[in-house]
Order: structure tokens, then C-alpha cells, then sequence
């Protein structure tokens, strides 16, 4: 039987061994129960440390931070957003399902998006699905790693309380948040992108969609490994997935 | 339209959540996480030249909240070194370190009590789920010593959640 040390079984844990490398470890894991036991303490480990950290994520960031970059002021000239929101001192993101909802019918109905062959967004069997270079990006790209200049960024990656994967996208078009279901990127709100030039909307835009990530979110986003995972597993319901 | 500079803030923040985070997983409380993180957003603003586009703003970033991180640790240690003698004469610095300590999370104790280096390596792969390769850059260590501490700290971390 082949020795396995412990760097070589953390490595696998961390998804870091080529093929071959992981083909060994997993038969040497098959007849060694000591290694096992080592192998799940350290699965354990993990699932500690993302329970505990992983919710900082997903917390409202402090205005103090928010202010450094400049982004308090740039909110607080959302007039009717904030001035809604100073009053009722709730978190940022609650009162925002509603805004973005209307938000959503408005550019819908209205001028952005042309729901047509080509464009970002389809209809499916009644529902509004990403389609061409928009589902591409919603199936392929990873937020922790992609080109400066491709044409869609992908935001965060989360479960929601379903336990679809959803992601926040912003393209030249429009951004919004799509959900896995069925196979199809069902495109659950849009908001004008970040690159529109409707000034008064942009930021609107961004925080809106943030804000909507986070009230849909169960626990916290994927770190870069699980939205590796997520991908490599076509983004099939994320329960099976998640510890 | 939108000028380089405030599209820089604007990435900033995005990243925003996965610094507290990381910040957090540093440091031994919340408020001191969201300072380091605020002295590590004013020092990238500040040496914001130095950053290349199309370069990860993320690993540029874990890397100054890192450095600031460590200054910090470094100011601490030499105000420790300077003022030892008196307050050990009181007392009152060690009773209220372990005041802080007993309403701490397991985790956050097991995490605060490894040395630096192996909090930062586990922080950075276990934490922020970066690969061994990004985590080695942005530490500027080669890939040995990232294992070797990944693994010690890793040992050191079960022993003491598993205890407690």
C-alpha cells in the first residue's frame, strides 16, 4: 500500500492533486480507516472555519468602510433609495425586494431590454431566461478568476433559500440575478448595468442587485472553491453540494 | 462616463465582503478586523498607481491587508516590549487579556492562538478558498513552506477544536 503523508492528503482535501496523484490517495483512503478518520477530521475542520467566517461575508459592510471608498456619499445621492432607508434605520437590504421588483417590470416593460432572438434575455415556457453570451458567462465563468475585459462579469455566486444557485451579473446591457432551474438561467431581476449611462440609475443598479443577492441568499456566498465546485458540477442544485 | 479611478473604488468594492472576511479570520475580533480593513482600503487608495490593471485586485488586496496585519503585530509586540515591566507590576493587562479571551469563539481562540504565519496561510486557502498557487504569491513564500505551514496549522487547529 502506498504511504500517503499528510501534506499529500491535505492537498487532496484541497482539491489540489492532479489525477493521477488523487486516484492514489483515494485507493489508499479505500484501505486505510486511519486515514479516513483523518481525511473527515479535516472535512470537519473546513466546515468549522466556513461556518464561522463565512457569514462576515455576507454581513452589511460598516458605512466607515463604505465611506473610505468614497461609495456613502455616491448613495446617499439615490435620493428616494436612501432617503427611505435613513428613515426606517432598517439594514440596507431589506426594503429593497420591492424596489427591485418594480425596478425590474419598469426596464422590462420599458426601453432596455429587447426580449428577442440575440439579445441577453428570452422567454421560456413563461419565464424570462439568460441566453447567449449571458448564459455562457452564467455557466462558465468564475467570479474569482476572469478576464478584465470580458463582456459579462459575474458578481457573487450564492445558494438561495430553495437551494438553486443563483449569480449577480453586469454587462453592457443590463445586470441582475439569475438562478439554475431546470437547466435554464431563469432571470429573476435586472437593473441597469453599472456601465448605463443613466448616472442617477447606476449605483442605484449595483447596490440594488447586491442588496437582492443578500436578502436571497441562505448563509453565505461561495468562496472561489465552491464555485469551482458548483461549475464543475453544471450548477445542479446545491444542496447535494454543500456540507 | 466613468473614470478609471472610481471604476478602481468601485471593484473595491465588491471585494469588500471577502476583506472583512478575511480580516476577521486575522484578527481576534470584529472591530479589529474592520479596522485592519480600513487601514488596508486607505493604503491601497493611497497606492493605487502601483496596481496594475488587468493584474487580480483581489490578490493585490489580500496582500496589503496582510502586510498592514502584520505592522500591526509588529507596533503591538514593541508596545508590549516597552510596557511589560509596569503593567505586569499591576496586573491589569493580563487580567483584561483573559476577560477577552473567555468570551471568545472556540474558533476565533484556536485561530488567535497559532503563530501568524500559520493563521495567514490558513486564512487565505481554508478561509478565502484561494489555490495553494495564488495563496504561495500573495505570501511570497514558496510552495513548500505554504504546504508545510498549511498542514502544521491544520494539526494544531483539530487539536484544539477537537478538545474543546
Amino acid at each position: 500500500m502506498m504511504q500517503i503523508d499528510d501534506d499529500r492528503l491535505m492537498a487532496y482535501a484541497d482539491g489540489e492533486l492532479d489525477a493521477a496523484e488523487r486516484e492514489a490517495v483515494k485507493q489508499a483512503l479505500a484501505e486505510d480507516p486511519g486515514l479516513r478518520e483523518k481525511l473527515a477530521e479535516q472535512q470537519r475542520l473546513r466546515a468549522t472555519l466556513s461556518g464561522h467566517y463565512g457569514p462576515v461575508a455576507a454581513e452589511e459592510v460598516p458605512d466607515r468602510l463604505l465611506a473610505v471608498l468614497g461609495a456613502r456619499n455616491t448613495r446617499d445621492d439615490v435620493a428616494s433609495l436612501s432617503a427611505a432607508r435613513e428613515k426606517r434605520r432598517r439594514p440596507l437590504w431589506r426594503n429593497l425586494g420591492t424596489i427591485a421588483a418594480s425596478l425590474a417590470v419598469g426596464l422590462m416593460a420599458g426601453q432596455l431590454i429587447p426580449l428577442q432572438r440575440g439579445g441577453p434575455i428570452g422567454v421560456e415556457e413563461g419565464a424570462l431566461v439568460a441566453q447567449g453570451g449571458l448564459a455562457e458567462a452564467l455557466d462558465t465563468q468564475l467570479a474569482s478568476a476572469q478576464a478584465p475585459d470580458a463582456a459579462t462579469r459575474i458578481g457573487v455566486s450564492f445558494a438561495d433559500r430553495q437551494g438553486r444557485f443563483c449569480r449577480s451579473f453586469d454587462s453592457a446591457d443590463l445586470a441582475g440575478l439569475a438562478c439554475q432551474q431546470g437547466g435554464n438561467w431563469r432571470v429573476v431581476m435586472t437593473a441597469p448595468s453599472e456601465a448605463s449611462n443613466a448616472a442617477q440609475y447606476r449605483q442605484a443598479g449595483s447596490s440594488i442587485v447586491l442588496a437582492a443577492a443578500q436578502e436571497m441568499m441562505a448563509g453565505a456566498p461561495l468562496d472561489a472553491e465552491a464555485e469551482r465546485a458548483a461549475m464543475a458540477a453544471g450548477w445542479k442544485e446545491s444542496g447535494t453540494l454543500r456540507d | 462616463m466613468e473614470t478609471p479611478v472610481q471604476a478602481f473604488e468601485r471593484e473595491l468594492l465588491t471585494l469588500l465582503p471577502r476583506l472583512r472576511r478575511f480580516a476577521r479570520s486575522l484578527a481576534r475580533d470584529a472591530a479589529d478586523a474592520d479596522d485592519l480593513c480600513q487601514v488596508a482600503l486607505e493604503r491601497a487608495l493611497k497606492a493605487k498607481d502601483q496596481w496594475q490593471a488587468g493584474t487580480r485586485l483581489d490578490a493585490w488586496m489580500y496582500r496589503i491587508t496582510r502586510n498592514c496585519w502584520i505592522d500591526e503585530v509588529r507596533a503591538r509586540t514593541r508596545r508590549a516590549q516597552t510596557f511589560a515591566p509596569e503593567e505586569a507590576g499591576h496586573g491589569v493587562g493580563v487580567a483584561g487579556d483573559a476577560e477577552i479571551r473567555a468570551e471568545m469563539h472556540d474558533v476565533d481562540r484556536a485561530m488567535g492562538a497559532l503563530p501568524d504565519e500559520q493563521r495567514e496561510v490558513i486564512a487565505l486557502v481554508l478561509v478565502e478558498g484561494l489555490a495553494y498557487k495564488e495563496a504561495a504569491e500573495i505570501l511570497d513564500i514558496p510552495m513548500g513552506t505554504l504546504t508545510s505551514r498549511l498542514t502544521r496549522g491544520r494539526q494544531a487547529l483539530v487539536r484544539r477544536l477537537e478538545a474543546a
